[in-house]
């Protein structure tokens, strides 16, 4: 059975071309302050850069942070790289800019939460543990 | 100030502290006071020659000019550049899809009256060197600006100028950092085919490499290969395309990824150093180089007053290290070229109640003017900066609205830096260029800009001032109204009827990539290849060697239309790409 109270493990990362990293920075800390193990990846990582971290990184949940307004195309991208290698049960969070329109289009992406501006890190925090802790990766086999 | 006076105004100030303050605090229940109230006192050793002087004179701490005409907005067409007749500002940041969208656009704005040149954003896939088939371009063509694959594009856009719009009556503004180089060359080329004189073509690459690795993120090679390409921009432009202002050194984007004031403020002026350096380095003159460096900003914050002392720090001290570290004899090389002073800063409007970003945009446009600038220069971008990409122009009217609100019905601009001599603004002025300065000193310690970015000093700084900021929303103690207080369910959500339709036709964005990508793809077929191939080659070959300057080979490239992706795949294959430092 697996620990309930292990540190989690989440995968943070900028996908696509998008420099403004000032957000996912401000988060890692939070994250990794909160006692999770936070693996930063470079900028400018591509879908598949993205899903392979995950498959071997292990991680229990991903972040996204796109603020270019590519979110649709890339979102899906990422997903569907994530199936090709297995690991789409991984959860996927997302945040940047946007539009809220767009929220139940990357909820069929495989998007679980979407972390509007203005948000806050405690409720950032609290909503990655809930998503890890309910997710069948830690399910009891 | 004599001391007599000095300890007889401290006398009053304790028997004030006893009498007066003591009991009002008493009454309010509080130990300390929430107010500060500055006195000669704070002010012992102020010498008004040294440390401010007259506008338009060393140390320009008042303004960089003498004196400015009333109104004045930088972005707008209608303001006049001082020295070129008629010659109208480049327009507002503009640009999207493909260059027959932006074109359009641009024709567009040109029949609503807009007398001004393009202001062009690109897209990321052209700021960072992939063409737009590249499957990095993946989803991002036409985004967050224009696609630029070869010169064909830029032919295209600027079909919108000409006539009485002709290129060498406009001003072009160009946000493009690491292959700011293909850009310039792709002028170069545009104008000659078009008969006009390299040396009658105005406007401004932002070509300000060392921000991107400290905050921007558009950067592509390592530091040392982007800084030759900026030495190699720099000789060519200063030779050959004379108006061309060759950098707009950047501070608002540090700024807005949580550098605090200082740290812009040193930040920028290491940056600076640097520039001025890799000029003198390449054999430019000092005074030839600093005529053509311009700045583009410090960013902003809602904290009104630190801006308005910072943008008066900024230019005392680039106008000292102009002067004393680096010699400069004209005294016009010491100005902090900048037309955008104290800011709101884009990073302080918020998603939530997006049109009291109004009322903080009109509060930066106050501070810009009683900081030297215009108004609209303070103002940021309008209220639904925070919504998503591209600006109604229902924002655009209330913006520009208030703009000239400030600028034609107040006052504040009839008189110049009117905070000049107040006690607070002048000790305010010097804590900031003192907090500056030690900041600035650390670097020079570690060996100057370029060792302290490849250690990720600045960025750690960057990022921990950005986590202390959050921190400090997140408590409480920094409010945001909309945000974190003023937040419940009586507050009402208001939004101005949209009755202009979005400047950007979003079907055309959604097509943009395909369109984008045939374009490219016809242009490769019908250009000569082998030409092409002979051009990359020979650029391969510059590129190896340090003391070649690239503009030229990159410009007989551009010429036969290789892409831009091509171009930097070469260059990449030689200088290899940047990995930037790690963030804990």
């Amino acid at each position: 059975m697996e620990n309930k109270n292990r540190q989690i493990r989440i995968l943070v990362s900028k996908v696509g071309l998008d420099g403004h990293d000032r957000g996912i920075k401000v988060i890692a800390y939070a994250l990794r302050d909160a006692g999770m193990e936070v693996i930063y990846t470079d900028l400018h990582q591509t879908p598949d850069q993205v899903a392979l971290a995950a498959l071997q990184e292990g991680v229990d949940i991903v972040g996204l942070s796109i603020l270019s307004g590519s979110h649709l195309s890339l979102c899906k991208r990422v997903w569907e790289k994530m199936s090709e290698y297995g690991c789409s049960e991984i959860p996927i969070v997302l945040g940047g800019v946007i539009p809220e329109t767009d929220i139940p289009i990357l909820e069929k992406m495989g998007i679980k939460k979407v972390f509007l501006p203005g948000t806050s890190l405690q409720v950032i925090v609290e909503a990655i543990r809930k998503l890890v802790m309910t997710s069948s990766k830690l399910s009891v086999s | 100030m004599r001391n007599d006076k000095s300890k007889e105004i401290e006398r009053v100030k304790k028997s004030w502290e006893e009498e007066i303050l003591k009991p009002a605090l008493k009454k309010l229940n509080v130990e300390e006071s929430p107010n500060k109230y500055y006195s000669p006192l704070d002010l012992k050793d102020f010498n008004f020659l040294e440390k401010v002087g007259f506008p338009g004179d060393y140390p320009f701490t008042s303004n960089i000019y003498p004196s400015i005409p009333p109104g004045i907005t930088p972005r707008r067409g209608g303001g006049y550049i001082g020295s070129g007749k008629g010659l109208v500002r480049a327009g507002s940041y503009a640009g999207y899809g493909t260059p027959e969208d932006t074109r359009d656009y641009y024709s567009r704005m040109a029949s609503l009256g807009s007398k001004a040149g393009p202001n062009l954003a690109f897209d990321l896939p052209t700021q960072l060197g992939y063409d737009s088939d590249d499957p990095r371009a993946f989803g991002e063509v036409g985004m967050t600006g224009v696609a630029i694959d070869t010169l064909r594009d830029f032919e295209i856009i600027y079909e919108a100028f000409k006539g009485d719009m002709e290129i060498d009556k406009i001003a072009s503004n160009w946000t493009i950092n690491a292959p700011a180089i293909i850009i310039i060359a792709m002028y170069a080329a545009l104008a000659e085919k078009r008969g006009i004189p390299l040396n009658k073509l105005r406007g401004t690459p932002q070509n300000d490499i060392l921000k991107e690795y400290i905050a921007r993120g558009n950067y592509i090679f390592p530091i040392k290969n982007g800084l030759r390409l900026t030495r190699d921009t720099f000789a060519y432009c200063t030779q050959n395309i004379p108006k061309l202002n060759i950098i707009s050194i950047c501070g608002y984007h540090m700024r807005e990824a949580g550098a605090t004031a200082e740290q812009v403020l040193a930040f920028v002026l290491s940056n600076s150093s640097e520039y001025i350096k890799l000029g003198l380095e390449a054999g430019l003159d000092i005074d030839v180089l600093s005529h053509h460096f311009t700045w583009l900003s410090f960013g902003g914050s809602m904290n009104f007053f630190n801006e308005i002392a910072l943008s008066r720090a900024a230019r005392r001290m680039w106008a000292k290290i102009m002067r004393e570290r680096f010699k400069a004899k004209d005294k016009r090389s010491c100005i902090l070229r900048s037309l955008m002073w104290a800011q709101s800063g884009e990073i302080c409007t918020t998603r939530q109640r997006p049109l009291n970003n109004l009322c903080r945009s009109i509060l930066g446009g106050i501070a810009s003017v009683l900081s030297g600038g215009a108004a609209e220069g303070g103002m940021g971008f309008p209220f639904d900066e925070p919504l998503g990409l591209g600006h109604s122009l229902e924002g655009w009217q209330l913006h520009l609205d208030a703009a000239r609100i400030i600028g034609h019905e107040t006052k504040i601009n009839e008189v110049m830096d009117p905070l000049a001599g107040s006690y607070y603004v002048e000790n305010l002025t010097d804590k900031i260029e003192k907090g500056a300065w030690e900041i600035m000193e650390r670097i020079e310690k570690m060996g100057g800009m370029k060792i302290a970015i490849e250690n990720g000093f600045p960025q750690r700084e960057i990022a921990r001032s950005a986590h202390e900021f959050q921190k400090d929303v997140e408590s409480g103690k920094r409010k945001i109204v909309g945000v974190n207080c003023f937040t419940d369910e009586n507050e009402i959500e208001v939004l101005p009827q949209r009755t202009a339709g979005h400047p950007y036709d979003p079907e055309k964005r959604v097509t943009a990539e395909i369109r984008q990508i045939a374009d490219l793809d016809k242009v490769k077929k019908e250009r000569d290849n082998e030409t092409v191939e002979g051009c990359l080659k020979r650029l391969e070959e510059a590129a190896e060697d340090d003391a070649v300057n690239l503009v030229l080979p990159v410009k007989e490239a551009v010429e036969a239309y290789a892409s831009v992706g091509e171009i930097c795949s070469t260059l990449r294959n030689v200088f290899g790409t940047y990995k930037a430092p790690g963030i804990f």
